[in-house]
């Protein structure tokens, strides 16, 4: 049985947090006001971001990043060895892709230059802490039994990352020309994708899309549909968790918090 | 902040007689793969594949037509259809298949220039989601007639004009 009821109980939390805004409302004796009143230590002063505008500039540079991030993939990816065997024709993709992408990259700070603005030739910083580090490190876990797999798997991700950004910023230029400009690299980025499409899933079965009777997953498909999709792609990669799945991530274009404003620098 | 043009701006009048002529465009393709999908020369699995890009080149026709509204013809180009329908036919499979490649990168690089004209983003939008698709379409048809990744890359493809096929 309560030892108080619930009225009591009531009435005690009343003058419990009267109590505790009076005692944070008071001034201390003997204590300098300071803006860090409510905190414990010293806060140091916030600096808020600057005010960036979202531009043809910052929509080309953004798009720049992300082919330094499929090269700098592709790189690590050749790097890790293990396009050998059965894969070794995959390296030879890679090697091919990796070097589209310099020239996709290449064009595109063209672009920039053009228009004005600072050619960004590197990795897009947010992506690659968010996807890239972690995928690769899971590709590399020496848990993994199925390296070169998860490096295509991880590669074709990307790849359709990149045409769905192409994709995603048409209705954001404002120059038409450089709608035009931006799809002529999507529609090769897609074209990338469908390659490593058929090297995930071969032959006409992994043409048009299906699912995979044991799992009820969907399989990769070359063509995933009538329309270029823009959508969260799923990547499963690394070794076999305890629980015996493995682990998922989500990529995404990029938004407000990784494109490349101009503020934005290569390390 | 925000992205800029978070709402798309409708089709002008000018845009939308060139999304009339991709959405003819588009019907031809759909005949063109009807006729194939016919033909003797494919299994079971191919014409399943064929139907697919068929229903895909549908799709797009009837997309293109929503947003050209009650002025879309949704008939078939005839000039781009009777282009490719003397090679869509007979029973040497990779011929076929590398016409129909021939008709998607064409396609491609149409609606590339039209990303390159239209004013309104919600057809140039639009577009670019169906020419992505398209050089997917290309890509496969390369590697299942065992052509090279530099075939499945490449478009050389001329775009066409709208005013050189009506």
């Amino acid at each position: 049985m309560n030892r108080y009821s619930r009225r009591q109980m009531l009435r005690f939390g009343g003058v419990g947090a009267a109590g505790l805004v009076l005692a944070a409302c008071g001034k201390q004796a003997g204590v300098e006001e300071s803006k860090n009143i409510t905190a414990v230590g010293v806060v140091p002063e916030s600096e808020g971001l600057p005010n960036a505008e979202v531009n043809d500039i910052v929509l080309l540079r953004t798009a720049a990043s992300l082919e330094y991030n499929a090269i700098e993939t592709y790189e690590a990816a050749i790097g890790l060895g293990v396009f050998t065997g059965s894969f070794a024709a995959a390296g030879d993709i890679a090697k091919r892709l990796r070097d589209d992408h310099r020239g996709h990259a290449e064009a595109i700070n063209g672009l920039v230059t053009k228009l004005g603005g600072k050619p960004f030739t590197c990795g897009n910083p947010r992506l690659s802490e968010i996807y890239i580090s972690p995928a690769l490190g899971l590709i590399t876990d020496k848990a993994n039994e199925t390296p070169a797999l998860d490096v295509v798997v991880l590669a074709h991700a990307l790849e359709n990352l990149a045409a769905q950004t192409y994709q995603s910023v048409v209705t954001m230029l404002s120059d038409k020309a450089l709608r035009q400009a931006a799809m002529t690299i999507g529609q090769e980025e897609a074209r990338h994708a469908a390659i490593l499409a058929q090297a995930l899933n071969p032959g006409l079965a992994g043409v048009l899309p299906s699912v995979d009777e044991a799992t009820g997953k969907p399989n990769v498909a070359t063509v995933p549909g009538a329309f270029g999709p823009l959508t969260p792609i799923p990547v499963t990669l690394g070794p076999v968790n305890p629980d015996g799945s493995r682990t998922s991530l989500n990529l995404e274009t990029p938004s407000l918090n990784s494109l490349a404003y101009d503020y934005v620098t290569c390390a | 902040m925000t992205l800029p043009a978070a709402t798309p701006t409708p089709p002008t009048a000018a845009d939308r007689a060139l999304l009339g002529f991709a959405n003819s465009a588009e019907l031809a393709a759909r005949d063109l793969y009807a006729v194939a999908a016919e033909l003797s020369a494919f299994n079971a699995e191919e014409q399943t594949m064929l139907v697919g890009f068929h229903d895909h080149h549908l799709a797009a026709g009837q997309a293109l037509a929503g947003l050209v509204g009650k002025d879309a013809s949704n008939v078939r180009e005839d000039a781009v259809y009777n282009a490719f329908r003397g090679k869509v036919a007979g029973t040497d499979k990779s011929a076929i298949f590398d016409a129909l490649r021939e008709l998607e990168n064409t396609l491609v690089s149409t609606h590339l220039s039209l990303v390159g004209v239209l004013e309104g983003t919600e057809g140039s939008a639009l577009v670019a989601s169906i020419l992505s698709i398209q050089a997917r379409h290309a890509a496969a048809l390369a590697l299942l007639d065992g052509r090279t990744i530099t075939d499945a890359l490449t478009n050389e493809a001329a775009p066409l004009a709208p005013e050189a096929t009506s």
